[in-house]
């Protein structure tokens, strides 16, 4: 029966995402493209819709008013094929409700902040369209009831991620960052399809309800999900060895870095492995692998950030150590505790990221009331030679991005070399082209 | 509510007609002889109650493509499309006394020599390098033969060669996923996403012989969607600027917002954006896939990641960077109706696949 509950679910999750294609199509359609009051006011219905509803679903779970709302919601199948089905199923409990509350209101203060923040600017209609799309993408995340539906959720928030990074396209550095981005995630994302047709195929179904069924299965084959699972949270939420893109994320337009890598993005990570803790407490091996890696991202962090230069760039490190606790708390079993952490942690940066601007008035007022200490002269010992070459490895962040660079060498030289092949014996127009060129 | 399976054939036969038209609607205002029988032919193909008619027909298609091809000096196109309607003809000769092996193996060769198996590729290269309107028809009615081998090939033949199939299939995609990161133009971006498609059609259809005939052809309608909406906005950038090179970057976001828009979608629809149909096939053919082998269904997921990286790259290399002016137009009412009707497919598709699925099951049963 379709009731209130149901209708507030489909509104959190469409409603943006609605306003966002009646905005591109107006761009695809209409003869001249809609003036900014238009967009932001396309935009602002879907956003505040959307946290309206988000808000009924968190009064009705917490109160049972005015209507009870936990558990599971089912909308039938969304494709069902023989005994194959992807369950239009959501989940509504207090990671559900918590995630959403903050990804509404984040996206709702980060749209009216924009407005003022990128007024004239050539990308603004970009700007929002993309908003709805991540808007739509986070509250299906948050209420995913089956990892199917959650994967659209974390593919809609990376697309809109990574056209974020590129925002400002006109330069080359912006657009590569993008893409380096865009290449973790898709790299990782591979590992979370993986899992996710292996949790079908092994487990017989992927409503997070029934994760729990992973207990009858041999270990290796829980400890693979468990495994594909980490992989997949590992290049979302920018842990090691995947650490590399965040800084460079920082390309993007302020009031999305604060929403993507200060509230929502960059947690999605640590919500996905909130969601499927049930089969991270039946593979130890790779919850002890899970928190290793979160702490060492948070020892690496600590590091690096003690030499950035740069306001983002020494909040990124900042959010990536604590990141890494989380990841360690959800790995260590305190999920209660990490989801705690998790919310402070992304109101705290995207407040801090929102006045990144300010850094350089609040530098000043800063240097006023500060006594200027003098630094010991540098004694040339075998310490301080130490510290000088760990000072220059902090400073390049351990080389991390040319170290998985090295990695990737080897493939495009295999893809280069199969070209050349398809050249010579397939492709012979394109050889005549590039010898022309030549 | 679920199509019947005649909605769905008879969909599939005005889309069908639509798409192989759209390249000359688009720059003629409207279409040849030929393309208007490149369209008919295939569409009713898919009307055909008996296999011998459907073959026949789609053999009747694929002649005329290589007698198009043939002023060109496409030799190796059109060798490969005269090799098809042999097989097809033979395919609908052994179908008048009912499906058989010889029949299925045939009817699996033309499939695999339109769509670009590895190795398999050169004509299908060669027609898009030359005549890039007439391998969008060509990979157009790809879709009716899939249609067609689905609905009348040989159920323990297509059991037996299954895994086979499968891993060619899979092989191949990964191999032109790989070479699409190292393309120097848009051409060779396309033809690297066609021929990978082509992979991922094989293997759908491959592991259709295991029960996943419906997958198989939800795979081949996306497929055909988004690559065919591609191919449409490649042509109209290329009609206004020539050539694309993917050495430096472009700059033509400005200029063709709506151009760049569209190819955007186009572009992250054939790799699995969520909402619309590539999501779903995605899914559904690493489903189908697994039962037959892992390794395909990594091969096919890692395909698709790395196409999904060389089609952002080449729209960031297309379209972005400093802007340059253009005195050319941006996307023209009969280019945006055709990618708008594109876009609004893809999405409905994506967003209620059952209206597909539902009705293919009809079709194809409960597999």
């Amino acid at each position: 029966m379709f009731d209130l509950a149901h209708l507030a679910l489909v509104v959190a999750i469409l409603s943006p995402l609605l306003a966002a294609i009646i905005a591109g199509s107006s761009m695809l359609i209409g003869s001249r493209m809609p003036g900014e009051r238009t967009v932001v006011r396309m935009l602002w219905a879907g956003l505040l819709s959307a946290l309206l509803a988000s808000v009924f679903i968190a009064t009705a779970y917490a109160t049972s008013w005015p209507v009870p709302l936990h558990g599971e919601i089912d909308f039938g199948s969304w494709i069902a094929i023989g005994d194959y089905e992807i369950p239009a199923v959501f989940l509504v409990d207090q990671y559900a409700v918590a995630f959403s509350l903050l990804g509404a209101v984040l996206t709702a203060l980060v749209a009216r902040f924009s407005e003022t923040y990128l007024h004239k600017d050539p990308g603004f209609f970009r700007f929002y369209v993309l908003l709805g799309l991540f808007a739509a993408g986070t509250q299906l995340l948050a209420f995913a009831g089956s990892l199917d539906l959650f994967f659209a959720g974390w593919e809609a928030i990376g697309i809109a991620s990574t056209l974020f990074i590129g925002f400002f396209h006109e330069r080359a550095e912006p657009v590569r960052s993008a893409i380096r981005a865009f290449t973790t995630y898709r790299i990782c994302d591979v590992a979370f399809l993986i899992a996710i047709v292996a949790t079908h195929e092994l487990v017989g179904s992927t409503r997070l309800s029934d994760l729990g069924r992973a207990e009858s299965l041999p270990t290796l084959e829980v400890s693979l999900i468990a495994f594909l699972l980490l992989i997949a949270a590992f290049g979302k939420s920018a842990q090691l060895p995947f650490s590399g893109w965040l800084v460079r994320a920082m390309e993007g337009p302020t009031p999305s870095s604060a929403l993507f890598y200060g509230g929502i993005s960059i947690h999605a990570g640590l919500y996905l492995l909130l969601r499927t803790a049930p089969v991270l407490g039946m593979a130890p091996g790779a919850a002890i692998f899970g928190a290793t890696v979160g702490l060492l991202t948070a020892f690496y962090a600590s590091a690096v950030v003690r030499t950035q230069a740069d306001a983002k760039g020494a909040l990124a490190q900042a959010t990536l150590a604590q990141i890494g606790l989380i990841l360690a708390e959800i790995c260590l079993g305190w999920t209660t505790l990490a989801l705690v952490h998790l919310i402070t942690h992304a109101l705290l940066r995207v407040w801090q990221y929102l006045r990144a601007p300010n850094m350089l008035h609040d530098a000043h007022h800063h240097a006023h009331h500060e006594h200027r200490t003098h630094a010991a002269p540098a004694t040339d010992t075998a310490l301080s030679r130490l510290r000088g070459r760990l000072y220059v490895e902090q400073l390049h962040r351990f080389r991390l991005d040319d170290r998985l660079d090295a990695l990737v060498t080897p493939v495009l030289a295999l893809a280069h070399w199969l070209q050349r092949i398809d050249e010579r014996w397939f492709d012979r127009d394109e050889r005549r082209r590039t010898e022309t060129e030549a | 509510m679920t199509p019947e399976p005649v909605t769905l054939r008879l969909f599939l036969s005005v889309l069908v007609v639509l798409l192989v038209i759209a390249p000359d609607l688009i720059a003629r205002g409207r279409p040849s002889a030929a393309t208007l029988l490149n369209a008919t032919l295939p569409a009713l193909a898919l009307l055909m109650p008996h296999g011998a008619l459907a073959y026949g027909l789609l053999a009747l298609a694929t002649g005329a493509h290589a007698y198009q091809a043939r002023p060109a000096g496409l030799q190796a196109a059109a060798m490969m499309l005269v090799a098809a309607v042999a097989l097809a003809l033979g395919a609908a000769a052994l179908l008048l006394a009912g499906p058989s092996a010889l029949a299925f193996y045939m009817s699996i060769l033309a499939l695999i020599l339109r769509a670009g198996l590895l190795g398999l590729h050169g004509g299908m290269s060669a027609l898009w390098r030359k005549l890039p309107a007439l391998q969008v028809q060509q990979y157009t009615t790809l879709l009716v033969l899939v249609f067609s081998h689905l609905r009348f090939s040989d159920h323990a033949t297509a059991l037996a060669a299954a895994d086979a199939i499968v891993i060619l299939g899979a092989s191949s995609a990964l191999i032109f996923g790989l070479t699409s990161l190292v393309q120097r133009n848009l051409d060779g971006l396309l033809r690297a996403s066609m021929l990978m498609h082509g992979g991922l059609m094989i293997a759908a259809t491959g592991a259709a012989g295991k029960g996943h005939a419906v997958a198989a052809l939800f795979v081949s309608l996306s497929m055909t969607l988004a690559v065919v909406g591609l191919c449409l906005m490649v042509l109209a950038l290329e009609a206004r600027v020539g050539k694309v090179t993917l050495l430096r970057p472009g700059g033509r976001a400005r200029a063709f917002p709506r151009l760049a828009a569209a190819f955007g979608f186009f572009g992250a629809a054939g790799v699995g954006m969520p909402g619309t149909a590539g999501f779903i096939a995605d899914d559904l053919i690493l489903h189908a896939l697994w039962s037959e082998s892992v390794y395909a269904t990594i091969a096919v997921a890692l395909a698709s990641a790395l196409l999904a990286i060389a089609t952002l790259r080449a729209i960031t290399l297309c379209f972005m960077g400093p802007q340059t002016g253009s005195v050319a137009p941006d996307l023209l009412p009969a280019e945006r109706l055709f990618a708008f009707g594109l876009v609004l497919l893809l999405l409905v598709s994506g967003l209620t696949p059952q209206l597909v699925v539902g009705a293919a099951v009809g079709l194809f049963g409960n597999n």
